[in-house]
């Protein structure tokens, strides 16, 4: 897959339905369902956690309490709805929630024998000074802003779906994703005439 | 820039790649990544159904409290129960402390004698 095409799942009803195969199969105890669904929308939700957290390791560790907590209530979701953007509530929620515990919270290490000998995982976009940029430039937007920009323009989620997940009025994402398209715009824009 | 375009519905697909890439975890370690998350698989399942200690001494504070509460009623109630006297039987209320009483009056054949009425309204004052 080239490196900026990121995982498509198929849409509509064959994808509700795909999911919702995984999530009976998980919760008929097939733990390689969830791995399935793990392994399906990892990126997504380290992307996610990333945008809110800001700090890679971190968002690592919020991702994956966003699988675990996911795991639990599975229960709860409605098998009719696309599964991602219920994920990625569950998913925004253990990321924010560590944003404010992050004075107390102790950083637990990434057991070495899972992490291997491969590189940071943000040593790929650091070697470019766009991406150290536009990093930088989210860090600078409100914590829900750089969350809604990234669910809409990298995840493609809609407004609605971006506001059930975040739990603000559809209007209110429009205006958070619109504020931080002028100011990431603003950036691209200075990156390509230098 | 003009704002109608900040207010497109749909994705901007350079802004959106620009992004990715900055985002993006390395390709590498996503195999890691999800070794990582099924490793708690086992665990996180079963927290959620065993009740931990912190739940346990969440509820045990509320117990003691109950508890507590508990013994006071129950140590008022039965005080109040050891103070009240014997509820008096009908013979004994029937009794006459001296002279022939009010039983004289209940069982005897004769007509009452006036006397005899006179002596057990008194006594019962």
């Amino acid at each position: 897959m080239p490196p900026d095409t990121p995982f498509q799942p198929p849409q509509g009803a064959a994808r509700i339905a795909g999911e919702a195969d995984l999530v009976a199969r998980t919760l008929a105890g097939e733990r390689a369902a969830f791995g399935e669904l793990v392994e399906r929308y990892a990126p997504q939700a380290r992307r996610v956690a990333r945008a809110v957290l800001g700090d890679p390791d971190e968002a690592d560790d919020a991702a994956q309490d966003g699988f675990l907590s996911a795991l639990v209530k599975l229960g709860q979701y409605d098998a009719r709805r696309p599964f991602g953007p219920w994920l990625m509530r569950i998913v925004a929620n253990a990321a924010t929630d560590r944003r404010r515990r992050r004075q107390v919270r102790r950083v637990e290490p990434l057991d070495p024998g899972l992490v291997g000998g491969g590189p940071r995982p943000d040593a790929e976009a650091v070697r470019t000074e766009l991406g150290e940029r536009l990093r930088a430039a989210l860090a600078e937007l409100p914590p829900r802003r750089r969350t809604a920009v990234v669910l809409f323009d990298v995840e493609g989620y809609s407004h609605a779906e971006i506001a059930g997940m975040l739990g603000i009025p559809e209007g209110t994402v429009r205006s958070e994703v619109f504020h931080a398209r002028r100011r990431l715009r603003a950036l691209l824009a200075d990156w390509k005439g230098a | 820039m003009n704002e109608e375009r900040m207010f497109d519905h749909r994705p901007d697909p350079e802004l959106g790649a620009a992004l990715r890439r900055a985002l993006d975890p390395p390709r590498n370690d996503q195999g890691a990544f999800v070794a990582r998350v099924m490793a708690r698989y086992d665990e996180a399942l079963t927290a959620a159904t065993v009740p931990t200690w912190e739940v346990l001494a969440g509820w045990a504070r509320r117990g003691i409290a109950a508890a507590l509460l508990a013994a006071v009623v129950g140590g008022f109630l039965l005080g109040r129960a050891l103070q009240t006297p014997e509820p008096e039987t009908f013979d004994t209320a029937m009794a006459p402390t001296s002279g022939p009483g009010v039983a004289a009056l209940v069982t005897a054949t004769d007509p009452p004698d006036a006397s005899i009425v006179f002596a057990s309204l008194v006594e019962q004052r």
